[in-house]
């Protein structure tokens, strides 16, 4: 992993978003091609969901695609429960 | 082991092998992942079994089997590769399908399983991207841009800030709902989402739009929310035909006092909570408040063109209430026993003052006589119901099984405000019930049969009433490819219910279907075509002292024809004798009377009324009366409907009128007569089952007409089944 | 990765029962005899849904259900809480405590499931 790429591990959920939001904004602000490495989360709620969103709609104010370099199982799980793919969450926000 | 039992035995032993053949070509597949006709065949056993699944109704093993297949034909397509956690998973899919079939099998369906199949086939679906979804924009608050031709439902829910905190997964809830249907499509919204300063991750500012088929009601998506439902803003949307439906329920819905609200909660549109939510808005209001429909229109609960139905309901129900009273039926019943009674004693009062042949009292009684009658009238008039109501019912279930018959079919209503006992409408409506699924699962072709046979690809079902020489005729229509009747004869001659290669008339061909455990059907399918059940119509019907029969055009359809008398409990009566026997016939089946021409031979079962055939029973042989006959007998001609027949009688004694009581358990089978009566002198007398006569009538001169040698006679025709209570 | 239920209550027959249905649909469970006994099981262990009674020995289900949402471990753990119709005051107290729903007592193995799936699949 590139320093342009913030990894999450493990849970990536409720009990951790007020943790990872300051982290995740930082990154989308500092880092010009931003991107998340989701590869080895266990585990994601609507808390996580939620916050990957924030960090989406951060990104595209400030000009920026956000990059999802990798999603684990339970990753891609979440976001076709919500009506998303990882490409989708790629996509530019209209 | 009936023949749809051994059917389902064969579909487990051929479902069992099908699941050996998945598992062994998985297991080939793995070793070499690029065998066309492997996948293939893998692809085609999973197709078979969800295929005869459906076919038997077995839904849990259909809907489970159906995600299968769908990830097998995404592999056969190239689309996903088989890795081993795929294989893992197919193999495990496998192994479901085992336990569903055994628990069909045996009749144990286990929630567990269900839940481990809902477990599975989240797995299975990560395997399917859902279609059309990829695109979505995440901030469109407007409805998705999937559009399904079924117009699913809409559910539009946005969460509370607290919802996260308390340990709910508003995803779940979505989760679930795949459980309960097909989810088609999501959209996320996060319109509430406040700047980055601002933002707390622990605050929920999620919203949702997602779109559901499935079969169910409102009241019935409200309860999945149940548990946040007062920390969620749930709007949902119903879809077009369940619209219909509420509609359809509240004009059949007695609105005598009701609110709207209430009108619009029990037909299913709003629910309880979206109800109380206005009421409270409604009293919030300062000054003059809005009318509850118009809150419950405002906060999305209800969709206006279904609140100005309940509205016009309740102005229509206003006028009539003015109009009207309601009166409990039991004392309507009791009315119309007492009025039978002052029938009975009137007859009697009658005879005695003829017997004593007192002019001025003749009068009296006869000015008596003729406002009984008057009363009787009346009385009946005020048991009768419409039909329509019954009819509308059916309006869902013509819905409802035609997709699930993946038929398109509408149904046409006529004859709705003809009127009838409302006893005999509370029996009518499961004959009737069996008789149009039946029509709509065998009778009207699949679209694509329909059409290559230059027929409007959608059926037509239509429900008609009207009256008939002192019946109700009730029939169900249908536009479908018609009986097969060589088929059916053929089935017969093989049952051995017709002797072999023996030719029948159409409409008797027709009748044997109502025969107990006949079926044609090439398919049998979860709705009928288990032969049983037509021959339990006809019993029910009969039970009404009614009759059905059949009609049919190859190509073009089917007509059943269900003929009911107007009540059950009087009817106008003609008195015959034969010997120190008195029976009754209905009059409005009395068509004339004769006198038996002098020179009928004694054997003969049919005789020429001006240059027509017409087919009597002597009654003293019907029902064994030994007592001498006199010089000269009548022959009353009577009709149902279209055929014809004559009684043989000693003696006319004319009109009058007459309560029906009930056979006992005793006489309930005996063939030819439908119920008893008292007469004025005191003395009882039997009421003639009139079709039952004129069939028998009718058989015994086709059998003499000479097509058959065997002999018969009047007698052995009544004279057996008279004696012979196990018929029915 | 199954997910794991805790189950809270005294009957050790009805743990049995509710444990027995919960595993047949793909969850792990843990048992607890009441809410003393359940925080020891917490043990740091993933939890994803806990089913608790009310009523209860040593512990009650309301003051466990404090205790958890105290802890920061468990504090977003959803809570369901199994309940008899007339118990209107405890089910105000509880949700004031943080357990948002509701099962009445009696009920059968596959309303608890339907009600538990809602919240979480296995």
């Amino acid at each position: 992993m590139d320093e342009n790429t913030l990894t999450i591990d493990g849970e990536f959920g409720i009990y951790r978003v007020a943790e990872l939001k300051p982290q995740i904004l930082a990154h989308v602000i500092d880092i010009d091609e931003p991107a998340l490495a989701l590869g080895n989360v266990t585990e994601i709620d609507a808390a996580g969901l939620q916050l990957l969103l924030f960090a989406r709609r951060e990104a595209a104010n400030l000009g920026k695609r956000l990059r999802i370099g990798s999603a684990s199982p339970a990753v891609e799980e979440v976001l076709h429960v919500a009506g998303l793919s990882a490409e989708a969450l790629e996509e530019a926000v209209p | 082991m009936n023949e749809y039992e051994q059917a389902q035995q064969t579909f487990f032993e051929e479902s069992r092998d099908m699941l050996r053949q998945i598992e062994d070509a998985l297991l080939a597949l793995e070793s070499n992942t690029h065998d066309d006709e492997t996948l293939n065949g893998l692809f085609r056993a999973a197709h078979t079994i969800k295929g005869s699944a459906g076919l038997f109704g077995f839904d849990r093993i259909g809907s489970f089997t159906h995600e299968v297949e769908t990830v097998l034909d995404r592999l056969r397509a190239g689309e996903i590769a088989l890795n081993g956690d795929l294989a893992a998973l197919l193999l495990e899919s496998g192994d479901h399908i085992g336990h569903l079939l055994a628990e069909t099998a045996d009749g144990s369906d286990q929630p567990e399983t269900d839940a481990a199949g809902a477990a599975l086939k989240s797995r299975l679906l990560a395997w399917c991207p859902s279609p059309g979804i990829g695109k979505v924009a995440v901030s469109t608050p407007s409805a998705p841009a999937v559009a399904s031709p079924e117009r699913p439902w809409h559910i539009a829910v946005d969460f509370g800030p607290s919802i996260f905190r308390d340990g709910m997964d508003p995803l779940s809830f979505i989760r679930y709902l795949g459980t309960k249907g097909d989810v088609i499509g999501v959209t996320t919204r996060i319109d509430a989402m406040p700047a980055a300063d601002a933002f707390d991750p622990e605050v929920c500012h999620l919203g949702f739009d997602i779109l559901l088929e499935a079969q169910c009601t409102k009241a019935d998506l409200t309860a999945v929310f149940d548990f946040v439902k007062d920390d969620c803003e749930l709007r949902i949307t119903a879809p077009d035909a369940e619209v219909e439906r509420w509609i359809g329920v509240l004009q059949g819905m007695p609105a005598h006092g009701k609110r709207i609200g209430e009108m619009l909660v029990n037909c299913g549109a709003v629910t309880q909570h979206e109800l109380t939510r206005a009421l409270s808005t409604q009293q919030d209001t300062d000054g003059v408040a809005p009318p509850i429909g118009a809150l419950l229109v405002a906060q999305n609960s209800v969709p206006d063109q279904v609140l100005q139905v309940a509205v016009t309901r309740q102005r229509d129900q206003r006028t009539e209430e003015s109009r009207f009273i309601r009166v409990q039926a039991d004392k309507l019943d009791s009315l119309i026993t007492l009025v039978g009674e002052l029938v009975i004693a009137g007859a009697g009062a009658n005879l005695l003052a003829r017997r004593a042949g007192e002019p001025r009292l003749l009068e009296s009684t006869q000015v008596i006589t003729d406002l009984v009658e008057e009363i009787r009238n009346g009385a009946l008039q005020m048991r009768m119901v419409q039909i329509g109501e019954t009819f509308n019912r059916f309006r869902r279930v013509v819905r409802d099984v035609s997709r699930e018959l993946g038929k398109e079919i509408d149904l046409e209503i006529s004859g709705a405000d003809t009127e009838l006992d409302k006893s005999v409408v509370e029996k009518i409506a499961d004959p009737l019930m069996h008789l149009v699924r039946n029509a709509m699962d065998h009778g009207i072709e699949m679209p694509d049969v329909r059409t290559a046979r230059g027929k409007a690809p959608g059926g037509l079902m239509r429900l008609n009433a009207f009256h008939d020489s002192g019946s109700i005729v009730i029939e169900v229509i249908d536009d479908g490819r018609g009986l097969d009747r060589d088929r059916i004869l053929q089935k017969a001659w093989e049952r051995g219910q017709v002797p072999a290669n023996t030719e029948l008339p159409d409409d008797e061909v027709f009748d044997l279907i109502f025969t107990a455990g006949f079926s044609t059907a090439e398919k049998v399918t979860s709705l009928s075509g288990r032969g049983v059940g037509m021959d339990v119509v006809r019993r029910n019907i009969e039970a009404l002292r009614g009759t059905v029969k059949l009609s049919s055009r190859p190509g073009e359809g089917t007509v059943v024809s269900i003929r009911l008398p107007l009540t059950l409990a009087i009817i106008d009566g003609f008195l015959v004798s034969v010997g120190p026997a008195s029976y009754v016939v209905p009059l409005d089946m009395v068509v004339e009377c004769i006198e038996l021409p002098e020179n009928t031979p004694n054997g003969a079962s049919y005789l020429n009324l001006r240059g027509e055939v017409l087919p009597f029973l002597r009654l003293r042989d019907v029902f064994g009366i030994e007592a001498p006959p006199p010089v000269h007998h009548n022959v009353v001609v009577v009709r149902n409907g279209t055929s014809h027949a004559g009684l043989v009688v000693d003696r006319l004694m004319g009109e009058f009128q007459t309560v029906i009581k009930p056979l006992g358990k005793l006489f309930r089978n005996l063939q030819g007569i439908g119920g008893s009566t008292i007469l004025g002198t005191g003395e009882v007398a039997l009421i003639l089952d009139v079709q039952a006569l004129i069939d028998s009538a009718t058989r015994n001169a086709a059998r003499q007409d000479g097509t058959t040698t065997r002999e018969h006679t009047a007698e052995s025709a009544f004279g057996d089944a008279a004696t012979s209570s196990t018929e029915n | 990765m199954a997910k794991t239920i805790m189950v809270v209550d005294d009957s050790a027959s009805l743990r049995q029962v509710v444990a027995i249905a919960l595993k047949g649909a793909g969850y792990d469970v843990v048992e607890g005899s009441d809410g003393k006994d359940a925080l020891t099981k917490l043990d740091g262990r993933k939890i994803h849904l806990i089913v608790s009674d009310v009523n209860m020995p040593n512990m009650d289900g309301i003051s466990f259900v404090k205790a958890v949402k105290a802890n920061p471990n468990y504090k977003f753990t959803p809570v369901v809480m199994l309940t008899t119709e007339n118990q209107e005051g405890k089910m105000m107290e509880g949700k004031a405590a943080g357990a948002k729903a509701w099962i009445v007592k009696p009920f059968k193995p596959p309303e608890l499931l339907d009600a538990v799936s809602r919240l979480v699949l296995p």
